[in-house]
């Protein structure tokens, strides 16, 4: 028995869907053709900006009103937490000056180049994990201020991630914990040769693993990794990137087992600051 | 569909952009936040049919690529394909699921919850490796609960947009219908 016209029609709309739809990931994945693509986003995010900024504006208030009224001795709390740091921080950094300024001239005399010399525009943060499957944010300053992709993004106490797509008004950071992402650290004394490895992330909310550091490397919980300035210069050096939360040595294998988390808080981006740094050729 | 029915499931497909993008984003439960664009093609496939669902998948999922980091095409392949299941499930059912309300939620949890797991699977075969990384049980329960539980409202906004009365306006038409013709006889 012949099948309905309409069941065949049926499935040959889906058919030409799905071929349109590969095609469509095709031209994404080609280097010669990603253009095509990258331009109908970067249009399309530059329209949307405005829309959502505008909805944001209207929707926040409303929203942080009845989060406020329901967790308000939480808020209180917070305040109270907040308030303490502030006044470690200013014993400390009336402490660390002296330390500061011997660091400086160690950093001239070795000709390092250190944070303090980048200049860095400060971006708001629009909108946290577009996509359920990626740990990445989107952040109001786009090209046409000059943040293009590559550049590192720091803020909340260290590395929070790389520009990854650049628009006119607006990009998207990929985040250190994201699985995609890959940053060279190191750590310990300067003399260490083998205090070097490469910090992954496994998506978001979860910790980052370091990979190929040497069995036997000196290490303890809670040390600070920072970037290392290699991969052909794409990071600057002496950024923090992670702390150190738990390493497990098993004897027979060619390197320690490093789970970490970032010493940036990632979970409450507000402002960060974007590292106008480029890559050296 | 005509102009006025493709007008409208353009609006729509923005509205449901602009709610998932603005406050879907800041909805977050164990990590996870809702996809409320595919709850549209599922809707289109309950209401539509398959073509219809496929199609609507595909202009729904071509609107969310274009605002994420993730492949070009990728949604809009999933979702269309989404869409058509449903409504190809919905036809096969069609003369069976009178009276059967929970029908639509349940299909809507199954799809979404299928959707989820083929997005991330297709991800990581083009090099999203990181895809299958995240916790996908939190997603798909996510997704899939926020989807059952809107799918009833999606499905009347839909059938207001292709013109086509859903569920209880439906029943409401057909004995509206029934009583025109007893007073006739």
């Amino acid at each position: 028995m012949p099948r309905p016209r309409r069941s065949r029609r049926t499935w040959v709309t889906i058919a030409i869907l799905v071929l349109i739809s590969i095609t469509i990931i095709t031209l994404d994945e080609r280097a010669g053709t990603h253009h095509i693509t990258s331009g109908l986003k970067s249009f399309a995010n530059d329209v949307f900006s405005p829309v959502r900024s505008g909805v944001n504006a209207v929707v926040d208030p409303i929203g942080n009103f009845f989060a406020g009224a329901v967790n308000y001795r939480g808020l209180q709390e917070q305040n109270n937490q907040l308030r303490a740091t502030i006044g470690r921080l200013e014993e400390q950094q009336s402490g660390a000056n002296y330390t500061q300024r011997e660091q400086q001239q160690i950093d001239e005399l070795q000709h390092l180049p250190f944070l303090p010399g980048i200049s860095k525009v400060t971006a708001g943060v629009t909108s946290y994990q577009l996509s359920n499957f990626d740990a990445d944010i989107q952040i109001d300053l786009g090209t046409s201020r000059g943040v293009t992709t590559g550049m590192p993004v720091v803020g909340n106490g260290g590395l929070v991630g790389v520009v990854t797509q650049s628009y006119r008004n607006s990009a998207i950071v990929t985040l250190v914990t994201d699985g995609q992402s890959k940053v060279g650290v190191v750590f310990g004394p300067a003399t260490c040769t083998t205090c070097w490895g490469i910090s992954q992330g496994q998506g978001p909310g979860q910790q980052m693993n370091v990979n190929l550091v040497q069995p036997n490397t000196a290490l303890s919980k809670g040390e600070i990794m920072y970037t290392n300035g290699g991969q052909g210069g794409a990071l600057p050096p002496g950024i923090p990137v992670a702390k150190v939360a738990s390493y497990h040595q098993v004897s027979g294998e060619s390197q320690i087992s490093i789970h970490v988390t970032p010493t940036a808080n990632l979970s409450e981006l507000a402002y960060v600051d974007v590292l106008l740094w480029e890559p050296s050729a | 569909m005509n102009g006025r029915e493709v007008f409208r499931l353009f609006m729509l497909i923005v509205l449901v952009l602009i709610i998932q993008y603005t406050v879907g984003l800041d909805l977050r439960i164990a990590g996870a936040h809702p996809d409320l664009m595919l709850l549209l093609p599922i809707a289109a496939g309950v209401v539509g049919g398959p073509e219809i669902g496929a199609a609507t998948g595909f202009a729904a999922g071509i609107a969310t690529d274009l605002l994420l980091p993730t492949p070009f095409g990728l949604s809009a392949l999933v979702y269309s394909m989404v869409g058509f299941a449903v409504g190809y499930v919905m036809d096969a059912g069609a003369s069976r699921r009178e009276g059967f309300w929970w029908l639509t939620p349940l299909i809507a949890l199954a799809a979404s919850g299928a959707a989820v797991m083929l997005y991330a699977v297709l991800g990581a075969v083009l090099g999203q490796e990181q895809m299958v990384k995240v916790d996908l049980a939190a997603v798909v329960t996510v997704v899939a609960v926020v989807n059952a539980v809107l799918s009833p409202l999606a499905c009347r906004m839909m059938g207001w947009a292709l013109d086509r009365p859903v569920g209880s306006r439906r029943r409401s038409r057909r004995r509206l219908m029934a009583r025109r013709l007893d007073s006739v006889r």
